[in-house]
């Protein structure tokens, strides 16, 4: 009979390791790997890395090929400590897998490291109730919905596009919405700026807009942010947000949310409208264009009405 | 479309609108998408960049014509447009 050391000794004979740097690399790189938890879903629940799936030891051999369709997808398996997902890692091997790398050290190593690590709260029985549309949709399911909550959104702008962005982001559940707008509703915005009411008139757009938000939905955080976004808060306020939404309507503002995302690093979820005609596209650093590769200049004063 | 977008951001699914500007033009009722590219002389995220911080927008009045001599339109872009509140 083989004893234990001796069946982790034959399993990294054929299974790589790689330590929690190497991992966050290849996280960070265009092809990156499948990560799978094959710890039991009480662990994973407790704290996981975020790009990771749930699938025990157990049910490995069962349900990986749901999770992994192409075998030559590179997968990176891992446990608490590392020694449970080795002898998974070997079995996924001889079920024609080429390349699977073992977590050295497990989740423990990867959260001693510090590295980021998310952890699931239960959701609520109103929660599960609300999202389950989501929950049907392969490419969202309950991992999507988690990933929807922990996302936090920056608004500029709460009016004509800021408006609908910011419903449409709340009911999906975005856990975290900052509203960013220095007006106060006019009569003139109520044709098109449905997040604020007649009662509102007068009042600042970002505290209709917050309350209209969490009545749609109390799981989101608003956080009302009654100002003009300028070159003295811009950095400040957008480094806590995953995205930027330009809703705004001035090319000081597009240049300048243009910049601070880029130096930031922040994609910029840009639109615009004007009559009957609206463009959006989304300027993501490093990866495509920027504003200003679009329009190196703005149209001279006069030219595009206000 | 910008909550969309985000969406699949915020997911990493599907394809967004990087590198692509999709205009609607609500009375026709049509959607045209034109591709954009990187421009190499950009200011910003050029291969030399001019602008390494905001300090441009501190100067007042011209803070958004950051444009070096010689640096062309991005062509076959439409005009921007200016309302969005």
């Amino acid at each position: 009979m083989k004893t234990l050391r001796e069946m982790l000794a034959e399993a990294r004979q054929v299974v790589p390791e790689e330590g929690p740097e190497d991992l966050q690399r290849r996280l960070k790189s265009d092809a990156p790997p499948a990560v799978i938890d094959v710890r039991d879903p009480d662990e994973y629940r407790d704290g996981h890395i975020e790009a990771a799936s749930n699938i025990s030891r157990g049910f490995l051999e069962f349900r990986i090929a749901g999770a992994v369709s192409d075998p030559t997808t590179p997968i990176v398996l891992y446990c608490q400590t590392g020694l449970r997902s080795v002898l998974a890692a070997k079995a996924l091997k001889e079920l024609g897998y080429q390349t699977v790398i073992n977590l050295q050290g497990g989740y423990q190593k990867w959260a001693q490291s510090g590295l980021p690590v998310v952890k699931d709260v239960a959701m609520t029985p109103d929660q599960i109730q609300r999202y389950s549309r989501h929950y049907l949709l392969p490419q969202v399911g309950d991992k999507g919905q988690r990933k929807l909550l922990r996302g936090k959104v920056l608004l500029i702008g709460a009016g004509g596009l800021g408006s609908p962005t910011a419903l449409y982001l709340a009911a999906a559940g975005v856990g975290t919405l900052g509203l960013m707008d220095g007006d106060v509703v006019d009569i003139t915005n109520l044709q098109r700026q449905v997040l604020h009411t007649t009662a509102d008139i007068g009042k600042p757009k970002v505290e209709s807009g917050t309350r209209t938000l969490k009545a749609l939905n109390p799981d989101v955080n608003v956080i009302p942010l009654p100002t003009r976004i300028t070159v003295d808060n811009v950095m400040e306020i957008i480094k806590d947000y995953d995205l930027i939404v330009d809703g705004s309507d001035n090319f000081e503002t597009r240049y300048l949310v243009n910049d601070a995302c880029y130096l930031a690093g922040k994609t910029n979820v840009h639109g615009s409208i004007f009559q009957f005609e609206g463009m959006a596209t989304v300027f993501a650093p490093n990866e495509g264009p920027c504003y200003r590769c679009l329009y190196p200049s703005p149209p001279p004063p006069g030219l595009v009405p206000s | 479309m910008q909550a969309t977008e985000a969406v699949k951001l915020l997911l990493g699914i599907g394809e967004p609108l990087v590198g692509r500007l999709l205009t609607y033009d609500a009375l026709g009722m049509r959607f045209r998408e034109v591709r954009l590219r990187r421009d190499p002389n950009c200011p910003l995220c050029g291969g030399s960049p001019t602008i390494k911080d905001l300090s441009i927008h501190r100067a007042g009045g011209d803070a958004c014509a950051a444009t070096p001599n010689g640096h062309a339109a991005a062509a076959g872009a439409p005009a921007p447009a200016r309302a969005g509140g």
